[in-house]
């Protein structure tokens, strides 16, 4: 009985002290994570007047009906799921051929690892600074593409190469930090697996598709859940491409840069969190679907 | 009796001392901030030396000048909600109805006194900052838009005038597109800038208007259209204009200086960036061409106003009653970057400059102010959006203006 009390106490007390030294974390968390998230979902259902009188008025489910019928909603969805199905696989399988080069004996590895890793380290908003000129009318890009007599393009005017731009220099930026997680998962790998693979006689092609491969599996998860959860939040190039707009012809709005756009111009706050709601939504589902896909052949 | 004498006693020395500390706070220098954006250097350091005379004739007001330069009314909205404004800032007529209907600025009726001399101000800018018949901004410049056009260029293709009318201007730009031996041009004869506040004027020469009474937009009708199947066609029939991004410019004055375009309409900031940018360009300016028979163009403009919470309101007014004062605006007008706001100033330089100056000046008096209700900036971006499209042929005119304006009022509705 006194035992039993002790030991409460003991415990007691150490979930306290315990506590205590996450309060750092938690108030943090709390003002930063905790707060704005409840109230994004409280304030979704209400019709918000910031500017002058603040006024807050219950709209009900009004400004997720207005979803429906808000045009530019599903142009911007249907860009951004667009975005996300191209650059997602083309960056995942870029970052392994990149890792995979990397991880052979070949001359001057750390310099090209320096190289390819220059992009990532560099401010997106410089990079998309810098891609503009690549893609002006006049720009290397069209000088090369007309020195190899293909057709050159208006890369920042026509709206149906405008996405693609972007979809380029974010693969191209953002491949190299995925492809370091993929280096150091390539080192984890014993290298008696290998060794005992080629005693059996297995090709180079086997004993990538039978023993890399299978123990990149966690890696790769990891690399496609960021790699959609960074796409869906495509913001900073497509507002810096189009100056704010998402033109040409809606052509780069995406569903971020349409919540800035009712959040700070129009200053719909209640729509704008209704819209921030449905994007959370969205990533959820695609992760969880994601998520059961790799549970179903989990290697360990 | 005694002690409540001596704590009543005691109570008014209180008083006394905290009556006292406040006016010395009421003494000591006071700060208040003035916020805008910077559209060139030099502009700016004329205002930095405006703002330390001011300073050095009211000694006990110290002024904080502040650049916003990207996103300002963003940064200037959000700053309003957080109650941390600045206490004067720049604002652009087009965003003027917004702030006034939320009555986050402070009506200066009260403070006008009549030696300011508000009507020397032209009316159509101050109108564009009153509301109930509250003047909420005092206009700081203006310019319009007129014809800039490359003189070499007119020369070489034999055209000794400027086009009259738009008809003109269409005929002259074919001559002045000039290609190279592949058939791709790379001068063109006429500079676009495919946006809404380039266009207003456009859509109003066949009677069209932009907005409704109610604020709606209503653009999509066939007298506007007319209007601007003018620009459509011109782009897209006799392919004898370009917009900047076909050419790899940043700006249509970016075109101009190039050589890429031979004329262009532009306004008042554009004359001394040519100066100082294209030192080599030989251009003149012309009024802008009529369309339909009738004389048009745009005037842009803007204010200084006052931040409704502001705490030091009677220095504010002296700030911008200061920088508004016709003394200012004579030396802050020698730059060139726009027009002053004051008739009696611009008198002057109307018979000072006559040569570059003067088509801009004369666009004063039958220009459209860029300015239509609080719905304007939804109607902007739709607008745009769907224009680009039927400029680049994605879709008829008609269809793209009916999706701009549909969209733009469902937006409207479902935002009140």
């Amino acid at each position: 009985m006194l035992n039993k009390t002790l030991w409460n106490k003991r415990s007691t007390r150490e979930t306290l002290s315990g506590y205590l030294f996450m309060t750092p974390a938690i108030v943090v968390l709390g003002i930063f994570l905790i707060i704005p998230v409840i109230f994004t979902i409280v304030l979704a259902f209400y019709r918000v007047q910031l500017l002058g009188e603040i006024s807050f008025r219950f709209a009900g489910f009004k400004n997720f009906v207005r979803m429906g019928s808000d045009e530019r909603v599903w142009i911007a969805l249907q860009n951004t799921v667009e975005y996300v199905a191209i650059v997602v696989p083309i960056q995942t399988i870029l970052a392994i051929v990149l890792a995979l080069i990397l991880n052979t004996q070949i001359k001057g590895k750390s310099w090209f690892r320096v190289a390819f890793f220059l992009p990532t380290v560099t401010s997106s908003a410089v990079l998309t600074l810098i891609f503009m000129w690549i893609y002006n009318t006049n720009g290397l890009l069209n000088s090369f593409l007309s020195f190899l007599r293909l057709p050159t393009y208006n890369w920042l005017g026509d709206p149906d190469v405008a996405l693609k731009g972007i979809m380029l220099m974010n693969i191209w930026a953002t491949a190299p930090l995925f492809m370091v997680i993929y280096l150091a998962a390539l080192q984890d790998i014993p290298e008696s697996l290998y060794e005992a693979a080629s005693i059996d006689g297995a090709t180079p092609w086997e004993k990538f598709w039978c023993i890399t491969l299978p123990f990149l599996k966690p890696v790769t998860f990891f690399v496609i859940v960021m790699g959609i959860i960074g796409t869906f939040q495509l913001f900073d190039q497509s507002y810096i491409f189009s100056g704010g707009s998402g033109g040409p012809n809606n052509a780069t709005l995406t569903i971020v840069l349409l919540i800035y756009q009712y959040a700070f111009k129009n200053l719909d706050m209640g729509y704008a969190l209704a819209l921030t709601l449905m994007l959370a939504l969205v990533i959820m589902t695609v992760t969880l679907i994601q998520r059961s896909l790799f549970k179903e052949e989990s290697f360990d | 009796m005694k002690k409540l004498l001596s704590s009543l006693a005691f109570s008014a020395l209180l008083l006394l001392t905290t009556a006292c500390r406040s006016r010395d706070q009421n003494e000591g220098t006071i700060e208040i901030t003035l916020s805008g954006w910077q559209s060139n250097p030099i502009e700016s350091q004329l205002l930095e030396k405006v703002i330390d005379q001011f300073e050095a004739k009211y000694p006990n007001i110290k002024v904080k000048h502040e650049v916003i330069n990207s996103q300002y009314m963003d940064v200037i909205k959000t700053r309003l909600i957080g109650d941390v404004a600045p206490d004067v800032f720049y604002l652009d007529a087009f965003e003027a109805p917004l702030l006034m209907k939320f009555e986050v600025l402070e009506p200066l009726n009260s403070y006008i006194k009549p030696e300011f001399n508000i009507s020397d101000f032209e009316p159509t800018l101050i109108n564009a900052f009153k509301r109930n018949e509250k003047i909420y901004g005092i206009p700081k410049d203006f310019s319009t838009l007129a014809l800039f056009y490359d003189q070499t260029a007119f020369a070489k293709a034999d055209i000794k005038q400027p086009p009259k009318t738009w008809n003109e201007l269409i005929q002259y730009s074919k001559k002045l597109t000039r290609s190279e031996p592949d058939g791709k041009p790379n001068r063109y004869g006429f500079g676009i800038t495919p946006e809404l506040p380039r266009q207003q004027f456009i859509i109003q020469a066949f009677g069209g208007k932009l907005v409704d009474r109610n604020n709606y937009a209503a653009f999509a009708t066939p007298e506007s259209l007319k209007g601007l199947q003018l620009v459509i066609e011109q782009y897209r029939r006799d392919r004898s204009s370009a917009q900047p991004s076909d050419v790899g410019a940043s700006s249509g004055d970016d075109m101009l200086g190039q050589g890429r375009v031979a004329m262009l309409l532009s306004g008042a900031w554009s004359i001394p960036y040519f100066k100082e940018t294209f030192p080599n360009l030989k251009f003149a300016t012309a009024e802008v061409p009529t369309i339909n028979g009738r004389k048009g163009t745009m005037a842009y403009t803007v204010a200084y106003v006052m931040n409704r919470k502001s705490t030091h309101k009677e220095a504010a007014w002296k700030l911008i009653e200061y920088l508004t004062s016709e003394a200012v605006m004579k030396t802050s007008g020698n730059q060139g970057f726009a027009l002053p706001s004051r008739r009696s100033v611009l008198a002057e330089l109307q018979s000072d400059r006559t040569s570059l100056y003067a088509p801009l000046i004369a666009g004063a008096k039958y220009a459209t102010t860029w300015q239509a209700g609080e719905t304007l900036p939804t109607i902007l971006t739709n607008f745009d959006n769907q224009f680009v499209s039927a400029l680049i042929g994605q879709q008829s005119l008609k269809d793209a203006m009916q999706k701009a304006q549909d969209t733009a009022n469902r937006e409207i509705y479902l935002s009140n």
